[in-house]
């Protein structure tokens, strides 16, 4: 059975949080077979960057994917991960798309916006903090803020990091934008 | 006389083996009363241009996590110390390179670092005096043996190292940490300046929260800048405003034209003369070559570090020493020790939020030991300081925040977060007979010199002592008005707070350690050992410039004894 056919099996109705133990683990043991140990697929990474710039939309200042963050995630998992966690974070991947199947019926990056919001909403304050699409969420999300804010336009036009402050002032008082490099 | 193919005269005044912050000072010190010296350093040289700590998050392809694969394969060791990330690993040895055992039920780390310069590259750079609390405490409660001197003894010396080095700090009056000759302190937060208040008031005066004593320039000393506060000292500093070898003792040690410096000099033995009962030299494997070679010299001091000193000694077997030179009271390579630290508290503290740090502070506060100063406690011997500090999470916060989108976005970019203040505590270890080094028989490393065999555990003292941190920190926290006190249990073992030191101890007489109260070898009076491997308890405080200052004054007797004809 492959990974496709599991889910096809798992169907739309049954959350991934409510396998029971031995399911999952053989569903990830499915995932971990059908994965070469590389980077993300196209459509992995689409919904990567659907996710990245939800969570950190372009305004007056970048997105997240102006500044590259889908292709850090893209290095995270192909080169530093462990196969265990890199096996952790794709389904994840995967568990988010399941969520999206039981909402709307289609893929996430295929739902329209409103039902990509909801769907979101529902990851980012869950009930159940252990599903595996609210895990998968909040170690994308983690990423992605990584990401974003060590990027070099971040860095330098956002929050104009001072490489060298020439002074240390503990007790400096806060101005009205860009303070979040500490 | 010339060895073949070896750069440089065979014969010196004196030999000192290792550059790290022990080493250079012995290098510095010996040149500049006029000796010829050659200082052998394990790694190759650096320069400025090797240190990274200008390197931007953006400029690694980690963003600062580092090759996990690559520091699992070679640096699973290594890797535990925090300075050993994605642009300074190249300041530690490979462990592959570099094997020690260790018991399987007593882990041990030891970090290391061989280049020119040794550990004081990456260094912490805290650095504090010791008193006569910590050199009375063997004798008084009757664990380890005497100290051979006293705070008296070594006052001076700190003087000495702290004018020469540039040390911040705030004089405090303490009876417990004496006060040094200081540049102007760093500043502490409007957090840390506050609890320092509310934790005087509610301990009666006890608990002294100061800002950190620390080897950083807070004006140009000495022909080096102040510091500019980027952050990472442990990557390195291309003003030199902390204190390391390469910056500081070395260029002195060069200045006087008498300095030669070998890298690449791996130091397998320690030569010995039996028929003037003196030290002949040393004889050094080329890390690079592979060829052997010897050295000679007047006067050899070994700096290589407390286990590196350790088990060179012990691999320097003659028939007058068989179980390592200058092992004649069987002490040699025992009690040993390092700081166990890690346990304390953090808290949230409340308000503030008009206030915000400028500047990344190289630094943190320190609380003076009060535990088993003016009364006993109940648990434990000996005591611990509290090192920590306090700032703002800025958008780090972000990956626990809940929320998205353009609101979220906007707050990680224009708040920072709340003020978050903790502490740990960084505690006495009690020498023991058998936390010991010894050599394994069977692992050698690249050069085929014999390993070390580290087996050191904590005992019972130190498990009473962390539990205390906890509540200690945890109720200075409290009093300091923080919320969401949490505490925090160490797991670190020994080693991990690469303080180590012990295995070559100084004593009163010859049958109770290795080394007199000038450092120099019992039973080899031209064998000198000044890096930690000479300590004879550990007190608590961060130990380098009691090795420093035990090195200019170790110096200072042994030349002195060379020209009156004593050596």
């Amino acid at each position: 059975m492959n990974r496709r056919d599991l889910l096809r099996t798992v169907g739309a109705a049954t959350a991934l949080s409510l396998l029971p133990r031995h399911a999952h683990a053989a569903w990830i043991r499915v995932v971990e077979g059908h994965r070469p140990a590389g980077g993300l697929t196209p459509a992995q990474l689409a919904l990567v960057a659907t996710v990245a710039d939800m969570i950190i939309p372009a305004t007056d200042t970048p997105g997240a994917t102006d500044v590259g963050v889908p292709a850090w995630v893209n290095v995270v998992v192909a080169e530093y991960y462990s196969d265990a966690d890199r096996t952790l974070f794709l389904g994840g991947l995967d568990a988010i798309d399941v969520q999206a199947k039981n909402v709307g019926g289609a893929g996430f990056t295929d739902l329209p916006a409103v039902t990509r919001e909801s769907v979101l909403l529902s990851l980012d304050r869950p009930d159940d903090r252990q599903a595996p699409a609210v895990r998968g969420y909040a170690r994308l999300k983690g990423l992605v803020i990584h990401g974003y804010f060590t990027s070099e336009r971040v860095q330098k036009e956002v929050l104009k990091v001072e490489i060298m402050p020439g002074r240390f002032d503990g007790a400096a008082p806060m101005t009205a934008r860009g303070q979040g490099a500490p | 006389v010339t060895t073949p193919g070896v750069q440089g005269p065979r014969r010196y005044d004196a030999i000192v083996v290792g550059s790290g912050i022990s080493g250079g000072w012995a290098a510095k010190e010996l040149c500049e009363r006029g000796l010829s010296t050659l200082l052998l350093e394990a790694g190759g040289p650096i320069d400025a241009a090797d240190f990274v700590e200008h390197v931007q998050p953006y400029e690694m392809h980690f963003r600062g996590w580092g090759d996990r694969a690559m520091l699992e394969r070679d640096y699973p060791v290594q890797r535990e110390c925090y300075a050993c990330d994605e642009v300074g690993h190249k300041f530690f040895v490979k462990d592959s390179e570099n094997p020690y055992t260790s018991p399987a039920d007593a882990p041990f780390r030891w970090f290391r670092g061989r280049q020119v310069g040794g550990r004081s590259i990456m260094w912490g750079r805290q650095v504090y005096r010791w008193s006569d609390l910590d050199f009375e405490a063997n004798a008084k409660d009757g664990h380890g043996n005497d100290w051979p001197i006293r705070y008296a003894d070594i006052a001076p010396w700190y003087t000495h190292v702290e004018r020469f080095i540039g040390v911040t700090g705030a004089p405090e009056g303490l009876a417990q940490l004496p006060d040094g000759s200081f540049l102007p302190p760093m500043a502490m937060t409007v957090v840390e300046e506050h609890a320092r208040e509310k934790i005087l008031a509610a301990f009666g005066g006890e608990r002294v929260m100061t800002i950190g004593r620390a080897a950083i320039l807070t004006r140009n000393h000495n022909g080096r800048l102040a510091c500019h506060y980027c952050g990472p000292c442990e990557r390195g500093c291309v003003t030199h405003s902390y204190f390391n070898s390469i910056g500081s003792t070395l260029p002195a040690a060069r200045k006087t034209g008498k300095l030669t410096l070998r890298p690449h000099s791996v130091v397998a033995e320690v030569l010995y003369d039996p028929k003037r009962a003196r030290a002949r030299g040393v004889r050094v494997v080329d890390a690079q070559t592979m060829d052997v070679m010897e050295f000679e010299g007047r006067l050899v001091f070994l700096c290589a570090s407390a286990i590196e000193t350790t088990r060179l000694l012990l691999n320097s077997r003659s028939a007058r020493f068989p179980e390592g030179l200058g092992n004649s009271s069987g002490t040699l390579g025992r009690y040993v020790m390092d700081h166990h630290y890690g346990s304390g508290a953090s808290g949230r503290m409340p308000g503030f939020t008009d206030k915000r740090t400028f500047g990344r502070r190289p630094n943190g506060i320190y609380v003076a030991r009060f535990r088993n100063v003016k009364t006993a406690h109940p648990d434990f011997l000996r005591g611990y300081g509290m090192q920590g500090g306090s700032g703002r999470a800025g958008w780090g916060r972000g990956s626990s925040m809940p929320g998205y989108g353009a609101a979220f976005k906007q707050a990680l970019i224009d708040d920072l977060g709340d003020w978050n203040l903790s502490a740990s505590g960084w505690g006495e270890t009690l020498p023991h007979e058998d936390n010991r080094v010894t050599l394994d028989g069977a692992v050698k490393d690249k050069w085929g010199i014999p390993a070390a065999r580290i087996e050191v555990r904590w005992r019972e003292n130190e498990r009473a002592m962390d539990k205390d941190m906890m509540t200690g920190v945890a109720e200075m926290l409290d009093a300091a008005g923080c919320t969401d006190v949490h505490t925090h249990a160490s797991t670190n073992p020994p080693g991990h707070c690469i303080h180590e030191m012990g295995g070559a101890r100084m004593s009163r007489t010859p049958k109770d350690g290795v080394l007199n109260r000038w450092n120099q070898a019992w039973d080899v009076r031209n064998l000198l050992v000044t890096d930690g491997a000479c300590m004879a308890s550990s007190a608590c405080q961060n130990p380098s410039i009691t090795y420093m200052a035990l090195t200019a004054r170790a110096v200072a007797h042994a030349v002195n004894e060379m020209k009156t004809g004593a050596l």
